[in-house]
């Protein structure tokens, strides 16, 4: 059985700590047997979300662009590992600008009822949030974690786990962190073995 | 010299709860002659988002050319700088964030180059105002919001004690604000207790 992996990088920075972390929790994924992608964020074409609302009729998005076709391949996915460093005590402005265009599958599950995940689909679907902050206070992901649930939540993926390291700027790198890449590679692979026990739906 | 107000517009939906909001609080401060106000919809404000290249912890300036140049000045000279933002997905709207990430500038200069973000016969004297709105009734829909505001302001040198907020949850579609029982009545209140402060404040 075929277990799909899909790595979302959100920052505007090519290669640095968080895409690092997330290369390192794909490697363990694909050591584990998971067929495995990433989209870089910064490299796709889209808009932030226009909050026009128009999906709440239809639950279609009028903008068409790399977000939906994103979207798709989200649904499709068996784990999502979401990742983007901390800017300003949240989220990327681009990993946002793609995640509140998640609105149309909103819609479709909340005011028009055509979208459904079973507690199966959900428990048999893993989300993981991966983060590196330059600062070390603990509450520095504190704004992070609901918009991120609220992704998770909206495309049908169980809030699973997460790879997060602060303080990078003391220690000088992800490279430089005593166990982040290993955490993150080890539970590339454990979330692949549970996925394959529980089965896909 | 006038007080100088400096409003953000973050909604990407011109006129919806957010701006309405915004929209009562800066009619009220107007009552007053010596208020200068400026209003900019970031829809019409061409920020990018940051890049995270850090240039400007050596640089003192970013290395972006675009709206934020213009807007960058008016942070720096505004009295009281207004944020109004609706909550997507628990959070700012993407179109905020961007603008409140830009402010990475004045954080560098403020805790990388140990520079003035304003002269210090200014520092301590301005105010911060955060609107928002969310279509969700939950008391919690804010929470994840407001880190971000307060590093905002705390890098452009207002203080948690100096920022105010007015924030209505439950009004989802374009124009529900206008039924809601006391954001009409609380935002008046507020933009006339802001010019007050400032006053006091400004000797004026």
């Amino acid at each position: 059985m075929e277990i799909k992996v899909l790595g979302i990088s959100g920052s505007p920075h090519r290669h640095g700590n968080t895409e690092t972390l997330l290369d390192s929790f794909l490697d363990g994924a694909k050591s584990a047997g998971a067929v495995v992608e990433k989209v870089v964020l910064k490299e796709l074409s889209y808009t932030p979300c226009r909050g026009c609302n128009a999906c709440h009729k239809n639950g279609e998005c009028i903008v068409k662009d790399d977000a939906i076709n994103l979207y798709e391949k989200i649904l499709a996915s068996d784990c999502l590992a979401v990742a983007s460093p901390i800017y300003t005590m949240g989220i990327t402005a681009e990993i946002k600008g793609f995640i509140d265009r998640q609105q149309y599958l909103w819609a479709r599950k909340f005011i028009l009822k055509t979208l459904y995940f079973s507690d199966v689909h959900i428990k048999r679907h893993k989300g993981i949030f991966i983060s590196t902050a330059g600062l070390g206070w603990k509450n520095v992901f504190d704004g992070a974690f609901p918009v991120i649930t609220a992704l998770f939540n909206t495309t049908g993926f169980e809030y699973y786990d997460n790879v997060i390291a602060n303080d990078m700027d003391r220690y000088g790198g992800i490279n430089r962190h005593p166990t982040a890449l290993k955490e993150a590679f080890e539970k590339g692979q454990k979330v692949v073995s549970i996925l394959e026990k529980l089965g896909t739906s | 010299m006038p007080i100088r107000i400096l409003a953000f517009a973050g909604s990407p939906r011109r006129h919806g709860n957010s701006e309405t909001l915004l929209d009562w609080v800066l009619a009220s401060m107007s009552e007053d002659q010596d208020v200068k106000i400026e209003k900019i919809p970031l829809t019409e404000a061409d920020i990018n988002p940051c890049r995270g290249c850090n240039a400007c912890e050596t640089l003192n300036k970013c290395i972006q050319r675009d709206g934020m140049d213009i807007y960058h000045d008016k942070i720096i000279e505004a009295d009281c700088i207004i944020l109004s933002s609706p909550i997507f997905c628990m959070g700012l709207a993407a179109q905020v964030k961007a603008l409140v990430d830009r402010a990475q500038v004045f954080r560098s200069r403020k805790y990388v180059l140990k520079l003035p973000i304003v002269p210090p016969e200014r520092k301590g004297k301005r105010l911060g105002i955060f609107l928002s709105t969310a279509g969700q009734t939950w008391d919690y829909v804010f929470d994840a919001a407001i880190p971000s505001v307060k590093c905002f302001y705390h890098v452009i040198d207002i203080k948690d004690a100096d920022i105010r907020y007015l924030m209505i949850n439950g009004v989802d579609e374009k124009g529900a604000i206008d039924h809601h029982p006391t954001a009409k009545a609380d935002a008046i209140k507020l933009g006339k207790n802001t010019i007050t402060e400032l006053k006091k404040r400004l000797d004026l």
